[in-house]
Parts: structure tokens; C-alpha cells; sequence
């Protein structure tokens, strides 16, 4: 998956950073990045190959959990084969893996799993070659949903760990 | 009776089988306990309850009931869930910036606490003598405007048709027969239920008796045993329960035959003799009941008359759990003698516990017989004295 | 606790006619307290036994006194009558007022009382000292009766006085009590009359001088705002003590309401704080300990805190004394959280997942081995040891449905008092007779708020706040 080009998108990493603090950013909502279009491949938009943006959109930035459940999926472990690729390629990222479950549960135990679940992804994108210095996990529990709705069509999307990309300082 | 006897033979022994066996083979310590889900009682259901239960006593109350339960629960229904969580940021004005919110909070936690003294006893005393006065000549000048409007709440008390409701019609009814009859049992509280001084509510009780039993808000069996009730004014009535060694049975109907204040008077000195006297008398033969035995039906009847007023849902839970025995000595007009109620043994709590199941039991024993219990009148030798196990177990939380 | 089964004599017994029947009646049994399920099943069959054995009593032909045993009461709210507390001066007029009412509101809200309204009043109190006419409130059924006065001086500083009686009886219960406070803080004085009402008809502690921090929410579910926040036990005098610029997550009260603890994603991670509620200054609890912490309570000595730590996934219970170092008391990859300290510091209630499924353990305060004691159909989370040590509450989770419950400390005698779509993190009031809880409701527009219920599982109520809330926790009584 590696392509030798992308190297030198790294350029474009500081667009990326905007994602850090987009207070929206646990929203499903619209595309923050893909704003702009004009010529093959706008620099940061989901069609660059080497943005947050296509990261999320084309990579796949979160993997979804079964109930009450931390331990990886088939398609999840493809995501996140797809998440250390991208890392390895764009070196100038860290990540932090925000771990979430739904609304049905206690508070503390939710923090708890949410907990779980980063960890999860921390430890299998590890297995996959992405140094440990990288990354970072942080749990909120049901804190900070993304559906909204009570039924398991959004609790579904709510049990989540997502990959959530940082400039770093070069590593 | 012999029937009675082989079918309580009968349903004893099933009834232990059943605990050996089939108690023991179905009660597993560890099995996963089926728990009935939830025991939420609403406002309605409470409010059904009441009524249920001692059912509104009065009319004034009856109105409160409804409209304090049903707030609660209309409110949880309506979280008003919907509002706009961004509206509702408004507090922000109303709240004060953290740190502003300190002093004021710190004022808060000290302030009060400041000074919680024991006000001047004079004034408990005041109230409690009074009041013996009070009964009997009605004080300060309160008293006449209070029976007037105790008359306007009365025309609408009669037609209702619960038990409970007659110690209080009967109460404000008093007061038109006359003042005295009403308060009497009032100046005995001031002595300690231990002191058996005042023997005055006999007096009052005659009165009592003919109210009630015109009111007979009771069900249907208070006819039947309140024959005696023309009797009362029988005299004598005490030296005889003094030596019930006597054929009771046969007494019985003497005594009502007998002037009731004589009775008082006899009943007084008895018990200002002292405990040793009558309990001699008791001991001499053990027999002072002889008469005709209560029946289940007539106990039964005490019971029920007894339970409708015996509320435990204002104790606490230790207190809720504690079964107290209470002795109490019954005028002839089957009202009970407040100031004879006593505690007489508690069982599976603090003392302090039972003090509160006791005052529990004793509201019971006077509220539900300020009108007199339903007991059968030539049988006062037999319920004269009794003692009155008041076990909550079965009412704790299901 | 356990209460000892022997009955204690208070007063001889007036008449010894009957020293045979006594036997007889001593020899029932008689079993109190906690016990397992079968034999309470077991008492109520000798119960019945008796019941049997006493109705057709003729062969008992009594010696001494007649004996009925009743077990067949009510449960129902005690009618109280309140008249207006007395003005002593034109300076008290609105404040004995609104100080009768409150007192009024907090007994009303306990659901074991029920106030008579004035308009049923057929007799008045005209002045604090006069002598009750208690016939008059007999005749309304008020079986208590509280009079009561205030005064407000020239420094603005209130007196209440008040009496409480037993109106079957005849007779004051207690004795009449004087308070004094500045006037700003009538809601207090209030709450102590009430508080003083309340304990001596029931026999327990009360809790209406009490506050509760919880976490005022505002905002769309998927981006909630948070604040810490104290208010008064019923709902009024809210105040904030953090702005929403972080998540903040339940806070718990120190032993003496002076300081709350309290987890905040203000670093970006949760960690654990304390705050000192007079000053709302605040320290963190855990730094430099690197991790993720949550979940803490304090100790009865107020100085040791319990909490849960995360590193690499996996949550484990630690305990400090603030500014100490970390001491690990649980080791195990599962989840474990939410502990509690017993009332005497010896044992903490937490919850673990090692089984498979969240349920609750208790272990020495030290660590160690844990025992279980939850084993019905479902999970079990946020257990929360009693005040008076006797009960654990809980959160219980089964079949799509939240439940706060209560058990023994054995995990015996479980008794769940609520169910809804989400009901979740309880705490007892100072008196351990009622427990306050977190409820959502269900939906996108789903929002917290705050209910109170009796132990019994009667008289739940929405507590009234200025928006949505969750995670209460309330304070002990005040001084």
C-alpha cells in the first residue's frame, strides 16, 4: 500500500492539524476537510491520498465493536491493517485512538471499556509496525456519542475506536 | 368446636409438613432469587392505598390526598426532556463565576448551625397543664370560637361511611354534648403512661359510647356486641372486676347494669392502689375471665379494629422492624384507658427503635378507639386488660 | 447491621395471672433481622401458624390479659397539621411563611408524612406558648402537630422556634427547640426544624440540611456540556463550581461536605481532582501518575481516596491519601471500578467484570481477595455501601432495562426499587433512607435528571433543577 510518492505530502501535514481541534470533531457529520476542488487532487482534501481527510474517509478512522465487546473484528483488523499502512507512509503523524461505547451502560464501566477498545487498536496497530511512541489512547466512556438516537442502529456506531491523526514533530 | 379443633388439628399439621418438606426442598440459599421487578408505587397507587386503607377520615383531608401524590408523579413523566438543552444554558447568567460562588457557599455551610438550644422548658409545661385544665373547663376563650367551626365540618362527617372515621366525628361531636366529655383522656397523657393516676375518661366515656353508637361507623358487627351500651350507667361495675374471681359470666351483665361513674371511681381507686393490688386480685384465682371465652370472630374484630390505625409507614426502618407488646386497660365502653398503655416488651431493635414502634402502636390503640373497639360488653372481665403484640414482620417491604 | 433476636422486657407485666400462657407465648418463634430467603419464607408459615392457633382461641381461655397479635398494618404517609409559623415581629411576617413552608415541603416529600391544609383547620395556634387544644386537631385526624415561631432582630439574624405533638397522645414529643441563623440562610433553619420533626417520628436521622454536587448538563447529547455543581438537597440554592470548558464526571462529597472529588477531562484525559467547595479551589488528585483515573471516593477519614487506574487498557482499583503515593489494592486484567468504602474504612465495594460480567465484590481496604456477592440474572455496577453499613446500593442492568437496587452486604435480601430505560449511579442520603440516582431518558433528545426514592421503593421523585443533571452525590448532614 505504501506508494513512495507520498513522501512529500508531508507538506500538507499542517492542514491536517485543524483536525486536532475542531471541537466537532465527534461529529459524523459533513467533511470538514473536502471543502475546495479544483484539479486532480486538492492538497488535504479526501482525495490526497496523504491527508487526515482521506485518512478518515478513504483509510476508515474508526472500528466499530460488538456489545460490550474489546476485542477486534475481521473488519476491523482490515481497517486498522489500513491505518498502519497509512501511518508508516506519513511518518509526520501521531495519532490518538479515543476509545467509546454506547449509552447502555454505567458511567465508569463505560470509561473503563472505552479504555479497552483503545487499547485494542493501540496494541494491534503496534503488531503492525507502527512504533508505540505514536500513539496515544484516551476513553470517554459514553460521553461523547455520535448518534444520537436509543437504539442499536446508533449504538452500533457509538461502540467505536477512532484514530485520530496529530501533526507530529517529525518522528 | 370439635369440628374447629380436627380442622385446626389438620391445617397445623399441613402446614408443618409443608414447612419440613416442602419449605426446605424449594428454599435454596443460592439460588438466583426471583425478585419481584420493581416495587415502584406511584403517587396514584399511594393515594389509592390511602383510601384504601383508613380511608379518607375526614372530609377536609380528602382533598389533600389526591393533589400531593399525583404531583410527584406527573413530574417524572414530564422531564420536560424536549427543551432545548441550549436553552436551558441560560443559567449561565444566573450563575455566578466559581470563584464569586465560594463565599457564598462558605457562608452557607457555617451560618445556621450557629445556635441550637433547648427553648425555655416553661413553656412544655405550660401547654400540658393547661391542657388538663383546658379539658375540663375549656381555658382562655379559644375554646368557644373553636366549636363553632367544628360544627360546620361536622354535618358532612356523618354520612361518611368508613370505621375510622368515628373517633373523629366523634370527637367534634363531643363538644356540642358537652366539653368535658370530649378532653378527659387528654389530661392523663400529662402523667407518664406508667402513672395510673387520672381514672376521669369514664366520666366522658358513657357519653362516648351513645355517640358512637349512633354514629356506628363500623361495619356491621358493632350492633351485635353493643348491647351493653344502654348499661353503662350501671354502677359498681368496678369493685367487681376488683374480685372477678366471681362468676364473671354472670357479673358481666351485673356490671352493666351498674352506674358507670361508680365504675370510675372503683376503676380509679383500683388503680391508684397499685399493681400489687390488682394483680393479686388477678392471681388469686387466674380465673377473673371465666365467662364465655372470646370468640375468633370477636377477637378478629378487636384486631381489625385495631390495624386500621396502626401506620408504621412513618418509621423508620430498623423501627419497622421491631415487633413491641403493648398492655393496655380497657374502659367498659371498650375505649382504651390512655394512661395504662404501656410497653411491656419489644423484640429485634434498639430501645430507641421500639419507643417509636411503640408510639406507633399506642396512636393505634386511641385513634381507632377514641369510639370504642367492637367488643361485646358481657365479656369485659375477658377483654378488660389485654396486651396487644403488634409484629410488623409481615408488612416489611414485599 | 444485624439486630440480636431477644426481646427486652420494658416494664413488668401488669398481671401474672397467667404465667402458663406467657410460657406459651415465649416459646413462638420469633426470628428478626436479616435472614436468608427460606427462612423468612419459614417464618411466615409459623406466622400463619399462629394466626391458625390464636383465632379459634377458645381453649385459651385467657388467665391473664387478653393477647392479640396484630400483623396486618398500614403504611401509609402520616397526616401532620402545620399551621403558619407565628411572626414574632413585622421583620419575620414572609419569613415564617416561607419557613413553615418549607418545613412543610420537606417532610411532604419524604412520603412519609402528608400535610393536613390549613383550610381543613378547625382550630388555629394563636400564640407559641398557648396550651393545644388537641381535640381540635384530632378531629381533623392530625396525628402530629407542628407550632412553631420566628423572629428576625435588628442585625438580620432569624430565631424559629418550634414545638412538635403527638395529638392522639396528648402530649409534646420532645422537646421545643430554639435555632438561630443569619436570614440569608432561612432554608437551613428550615431544614433543621424539619430535620428535628422528622427524627422523632421516625426514630432515624434526618437529611433535609444536606446538599448534593452533581453535574449540570446542557447541550445536544453528542456534544454535552458539563458543570460541577451543589445545591441544596431539595433542589434550590444551585450553585456552579466549574465552567464547561472540560468534561466533568461524578463528583463525590468529602465526609465532612467540605470538599468534592471529582474527575475532569481538563488535561485531555480523565484525572481525578479535589476541589474545596468554599473557595472552589482545586488540585489534582493523580498527576504524574500517567494514566487515566476515574471514579473516586473518598474514605471515612477523609483524607484516604479510592479510585480506578488505566494503563494499557486494563482498569484496576488504587487508594492514595491525598499528596501520597498510589496503592494498588486490585491486580487483574479485568475491569474493576467504582469502589466504595464501607462506613468504618475496612472494606470497599467495587465492581469487576472477571466473571465474564460486571458484579459486585467487597474486599478488605487493603486489597486482597474479593468475594462476590451479586449473583441475580444481569450485571451489576456502581455499588455503593450505606451509611449505616447495612446496604449496598447498586445499579443493575438486565434485559434492555436499568434498575437501582439495594442488597445486604452478603448479597442477600436484593430489592430492586426502580426501572427505566437508564437509571444509574445512586447515592444515600446522610441518613441512609433515601437514595438519589441519575435518570435518562431514552432518544435523541434524551437528557439526564435527578430522582429521589425511598429505600423501600416508594415515593420516587423528580428532584427540580435548572437543566438536565446527573451523577448527584450527597453531602452528610451539615453541622
Amino acid at each position: 500500500m505504501a506508494h513512495a510518492v507520498v513522501t512529500a505530502a508531508l507538506l500538507i501535514g499542517a492542514i491536517g492539524l485543524s483536525a486536532c481541534t475542531n471541537a466537532n470533531r465527534f461529529g459524523s457529520g459533513s467533511d470538514p476537510y473536502g471543502a475546495g476542488a479544483s484539479g486532480a487532487v486538492t492538497p488535504g482534501s479526501a482525495s490526497d491520498p496523504t491527508s487526515p481527510a482521506y485518512f478518515q474517509a478513504a483509510v476508515g478512522d474508526r472500528v466499530l465493536f460488538p456489545v460490550d465487546q474489546s476485542s477486534l473484528t475481521a473488519a476491523a483488523q482490515s481497517t486498522l491493517d489500513g491505518q498502519a499502512a497509512w501511518m508508516a507512509s506519513n511518518t509526520a503523524y501521531n495519532a490518538t485512538i479515543e476509545g467509546h461505547a454506547d449509552e447502555q451502560g454505567t458511567r465508569e464501566y463505560n470509561l473503563a471499556l472505552g479504555a479497552r477498545r483503545a487499547n485494542a487498536v493501540q496494541e494491534y496497530l503496534i503488531s503492525r509496525g507502527v512504533a508505540g511512541t505514536r500513539l496515544k489512547t484516551v476513553s470517554y466512556g459514553k460521553e461523547r456519542p455520535i448518534e444520537i438516537c436509543s437504539e442499536e442502529a446508533c449504538y452500533a456506531q457509538n461502540r467505536r475506536a477512532v484514530t485520530v491523526l496529530q501533526a507530529g514533530l517529525g518522528s | 368446636m370439635n369440628t374447629g379443633v380436627k380442622i385446626s388439628g389438620a391445617a397445623h399439621a399441613g402446614l408443618i409438613l409443608w414447612m419440613l418438606f416442602g419449605g426446605f426442598l424449594s428454599f435454596d440459599r443460592r439460588e438466583p432469587m426471583e425478585f419481584t421487578e420493581v416495587t415502584l408505587i406511584s403517587g396514584e397507587q399511594l393515594a389509592a392505598m390511602q383510601a384504601a386503607g383508613s380511608a379518607a377520615p375526614d372530609t377536609p383531608e380528602t382533598p389533600a390526598v389526591p393533589d400531593a401524590p399525583s404531583e410527584p408523579e406527573s413530574a417524572p413523566e414530564t422531564p420536560a426532556p424536549e427543551v432545548q438543552p441550549e436553552e436551558v444554558v441560560a443559567p449561565e447568567e444566573v450563575v455566578p463565576e466559581a470563584p464569586e460562588v465560594a463565599p457564598e457557599v462558605a457562608e452557607t455551610l457555617e451560618v445556621p448551625q450557629a445556635d441550637v438550644t433547648a427553648v425555655a422548658p416553661p413553656a412544655p409545661t405550660a401547654p400540658e397543664a393547661p391542657d388538663g385544665a383546658a379539658v375540663v373547663l375549656a381555658p382562655e376563650a379559644a375554646p368557644a370560637p373553636r366549636s363553632a367551626p367544628r360544627i360546620a365540618p361536622e354535618p358532612s362527617a356523618p354520612p361518611e361511611p368508613d370505621a375510622a372515621i368515628a373517633d373523629e366525628v366523634q370527637e367534634a361531636r363531643r363538644p356540642d354534648e358537652g366539653t368535658e366529655a370530649a378532653e378527659p383522656e387528654e389530661p392523663r397523657e400529662a402523667t407518664a403512661p406508667e402513672a395510673a393516676v387520672t381514672a376521669i375518661q369514664p366520666d366522658a366515656t358513657p357519653d362516648a359510647g351513645g355517640a358512637v353508637a349512633a354514629l356506628a361507623p363500623t361495619g356491621s358487627p358493632r350492633p351485635a356486641s353493643r348491647p351493653r351500651q344502654p348499661a353503662p350507667p350501671a354502677p359498681a361495675a368496678e369493685p367487681v372486676q376488683d374480685d372477678p374471681p366471681d362468676t364473671a359470666s354472670q357479673q358481666a351483665p351485673a356490671d352493666v347494669a351498674e352506674d358507670a361513674i361508680a365504675a370510675a371511681v372503683a376503676e380509679a381507686v383500683a388503680e391508684s392502689a397499685g399493681g400489687a393490688d390488682t394483680s393479686q386480685a388477678e392471681r388469686g384465682t387466674g380465673s377473673a375471665p371465666t365467662g364465655p371465652p372470646m370468640t375468633a370472630g370477636e377477637k378478629d374484630a378487636l384486631r381489625i379494629g385495631v390495624q386500621k390505625c396502626w401506620n408504621i409507614g412513618s418509621l423508620s426502618s430498623e423501627a419497622q422492624r421491631v415487633t413491641v407488646t403493648v398492655f393496655v386497660r380497657m374502659n367498659q365502653d371498650a375505649t382504651p384507658d390512655t394512661a395504662s398503655i404501656r410497653m411491656i416488651e419489644f423484640e429485634g431493635g434498639t430501645e430507641a427503635a421500639a419507643n417509636r414502634a411503640y408510639e406507633a402502636a399506642r396512636r393505634a390503640i386511641i385513634r381507632c378507639g377514641s369510639g370504642g373497639y367492637d367488643l361485646p360488653a358481657e365479656k369485659f372481665a375477658q377483654w378488660q386488660e389485654i396486651e396487644m403484640i403488634f409484629n410488623p414482620e409481615q408488612m416489611r417491604v414485599r | 447491621m444485624m439486630i440480636a433476636s431477644h426481646r427486652i422486657r420494658t416494664a413488668p407485666r401488669p398481671h401474672r395471672g397467667g404465667d402458663q400462657a406467657l410460657r406459651r407465648h415465649e416459646v413462638q418463634p420469633r426470628q428478626k433481622g436479616a435472614k436468608p430467603m427460606f427462612l423468612r419464607a419459614i417464618s411466615f408459615v409459623f406466622a400463619c401458624v399462629i394466626a391458625l392457633h390464636t383465632a379459634p382461641g377458645e381453649s385459651v381461655a385467657q388467665d391473664g390479659p387478653l393477647r392479640i397479635e396484630i400483623t396486618e398494618g398500614v403504611i401509609e404517609p402520616l397526616p401532620f397539621a402545620l399551621p403558619a409559623f407565628l411572626p414574632e415581629n413585622a421583620a419575620a411576617t414572609q419569613l415564617a411563611a416561607d419557613i413553615s413552608n418549607v418545613i412543610a415541603a420537606d417532610l411532604e416529600g419524604t412520603g412519609l408524612f402528608r400535610q393536613i391544609p390549613a383550610q381543613a383547620h378547625i382550630g388555629s395556634v394563636t400564640s407559641f406558648d398557648a396550651p393545644i387544644a388537641y381535640a381540635d386537631w384530632k378531629a381533623i385526624n392530625a396525628q402530629a402537630l407542628i407550632t412553631g415561631a420566628v423572629s428576625v432582630d435588628g442585625s438580620g439574624r432569624a430565631t424559629v422556634k418550634f414545638r412538635l405533638y403527638d395529638v392522639f397522645s396528648g402530649r409534646e414529643l420532645g422537646e421545643g427547640l430554639r435555632l438561630g441563623g443569619a436570614t440569608n440562610s432561612w432554608r437551613r433553619l428550615a431544614h433543621k426544624v424539619a430535620d428535628q420533626v422528622y427524627s422523632r417520628i421516625t426514630g432515624e436521622g434526618g437529611y433535609f440540611d444536606s446538599r448534593v454536587v452533581f453535574v449540570a448538563e446542557s447541550g445536544p447529547k453528542n456534544a454535552r456540556e458539563k458543570r460541577l455543581a451543589v445545591m441544596d438537597y431539595d433542589g434550590a440554592n444551585v450553585q456552579y463550581l466549574t465552567d464547561s470548558s472540560s468534561i466533568v464526571l461524578a463528583p463525590r462529597f468529602s465526609p465532612t461536605g467540605d470538599r468534592v472529588l471529582y474527575t475532569s477531562y481538563a488535561t485531555g484525559q480523565p484525572e481525578i481532582y479535589v476541589m474545596r467547595v468554599g473557595n472552589v479551589r482545586q488540585q489534582a488528585l493523580t498527576d504524574g501518575e500517567g494514566a487515566m483515573t476515574f471514579a473516586p471516593r473518598f474514605g471515612p477519614d477523609g483524607e484516604t481516596v479510592v479510585y480506578s487506574r488505566t494503563t494499557g487498557g486494563n482498569t484496576d482499583i488504587f487508594a492514595k491519601r491525598i499528596g501520597g503515593a498510589p496503592v494498588q489494592l486490585t491486580n487483574t486484567p479485568s475491569i474493576e471500578t467504582a469502589p466504595s468504602y464501607s462506613p468504618d474504612g475496612k472494606q470497599i465495594v467495587f465492581e469487576s467484570d472477571r466473571s465474564g460480567t460486571q458484579q459486585l465484590y467487597i474486599m478488605s481496604a487493603a486489597g486482597g481477595e474479593a468475594r462476590r456477592i451479586s449473583f441475580g440474572p444481569g450485571r451489576y455496577g456502581t455499588p455503593v455501601w450505606s451509611p449505616r453499613g447495612d446496604l449496598i446500593a447498586f445499579t443493575k442492568q438486565n434485559q434492555g432495562r436499568f434498575h437501582i437496587g439495594v442488597m445486604r452486604t452478603d448479597g442477600s435480601e436484593e430489592r430492586l426499587l426502580t426501572a427505566s430505560f437508564l437509571d444509574e449511579g445512586p447515592t444515600w442520603a446522610p441518613n441512609g433512607r433515601v437514595i438519589m440516582f441519575t435518570r435518562e431518558s431514552a432518544g435523541a433528545g434524551g437528557q439526564p435528571a435527578l430522582y429521589t426514592v425511598d429505600v423501600s421503593g416508594r415515593n420516587l421523585r423528580r428532584l427540580p433543577t435548572p437543566s438536565a443533571a446527573s451523577d448527584p452525590a450527597w453531602s452528610p448532614l451539615l453541622p
